[in-house]
């Protein structure tokens, strides 16, 4: 953003928006390429956090101990928690089933979020729309295929036409829902994510590049480049603040997820 | 007067702002307050409240996007 706003004409232009908005939602040129397929940035992401992920699975439950050491405790506690807390606790006792899709899940963004956080990374992925879209559209095709099989038509039809309302409303109400439950959900699944990763970024680099380039001109402007203390001080206290939207998120997607399946298993509630 | 320059959009994200930050008071709020009247349901109104948040947080969040694509 900082270097991007280099760009712009200063002198006319108050706000210019950075000329690198595009990559935010195109795939943008590759780091190397074989065959057909294009490795960038994010894709070599993608890859590293499905290696961490299953690679801290596969080391936590190689060899099941009674008691199990440090990092055993941890991921245990992560598995429990999405299994009992999310799973069971929001779909009910068959959540069991959808627990593994779950944490998946909620392994996946925690790592590609937690990437905005680590030193030489600095790059969020869930901040490029089209992993949130796509992890979206997987929740959404598992939500309208359970309720589709475990309901039959009567599922659709509990949607557009809700028995609990009053006959006149019933059209208005249905279509809301509709609407809400077949376009607005898994957009607003994948935004949230999406614009919560891209704000904090854009933060981080804001505040903490322009600390860094008041201290790297401290030649040219001397004891003035004090500014930018202040600044690298509040990218700190937002890189704290990041990194608890950063779980929170990963949170809330899987909860999310969890709370769109169980309205499909038991959609009279 | 000098002729005002900018963009409209931080405008719109501004107000696309504004009903969220209610919201999230509101929902922040009464989940305190449920949380201390109830402590033996802590757990849930917690759980309730970051649906909550999520849920009205979407259309902040969706104006900061709009700011971009704008």
């Amino acid at each position: 953003m900082i270097l991007a706003s280099e760009e712009c004409d200063t002198a006319k232009e108050i706000i210019c928006a950075p000329s690198n908005v595009v990559e935010l939602f195109e795939y943008k040129d590759a780091v190397f390429s074989i065959g057909p397929l294009d490795f960038t940035r994010t894709v070599i992401l993608i890859f590293l956090a499905m290696f961490i992920v299953v690679g801290a699975l596969y080391f936590a439950f190689r060899k099941p101990k009674i008691v199990p050491g440090k990092f055993g405790v941890v991921m245990e506690s992560l598995v429990s928690f999405v299994r009992e807390d999310v799973a069971k606790g929001t779909i009910g006792p068959e959540g069991s089933k959808y627990a593994p899709y779950l944490l998946a899940m909620f392994l996946f963004i925690l790592v590609g979020n937690l990437f905005e956080l680590t030193p030489f990374i600095n790059f969020p992925l869930t901040s490029r729309m089209a992993i949130p879209l796509m992890l979206s559209v997987f929740t959404y095709l598992i939500f309208v295929g359970v309720g589709f099989s475990k309901n039959g038509m009567s599922y659709l039809w509990g949607i557009i036409w809700p028995k609990s309302v009053p006959v006149g409303l019933r059209w208005l109400v249905g279509l809301i829902e509709f609407v809400s439950y077949f376009l607005l959900r898994p957009i607003t699944l994948a935004v949230r994510l999406f614009a919560n990763l891209v704000a904090g970024h854009l933060m981080l680099t804001l505040l903490l590049g322009s600390g860094w380039l008041f201290f790297a001109s401290v030649g040219d402007i001397g004891p003035r480049a004090l500014i930018g203390l202040p600044w690298f001080a509040f990218g700190l206290l937002i890189f704290v603040f990041e990194f608890v939207v950063a779980v929170l998120q990963a949170y809330i997607f899987t909860l999310l997820s969890a709370v769109y399946i169980q309205t499909s298993v038991h959609p009279e509630h | 007067m000098e002729e005002i320059k900018g963009a409209i959009a931080l405008i719109g994200y501004g107000l696309a702002a504004i009903g969220p930050g209610i919201g999230i008071g509101i929902v922040v709020g009464n989940a305190i307050q449920a949380m201390a009247r109830q402590p033996e349901a802590a757990t849930v109104a917690r759980t309730t409240m970051f649906l909550g948040i999520a849920f009205t947080e979407a259309l902040a969040l969706i104006g900061f996007v709009l700011f971009f694509i704008a």
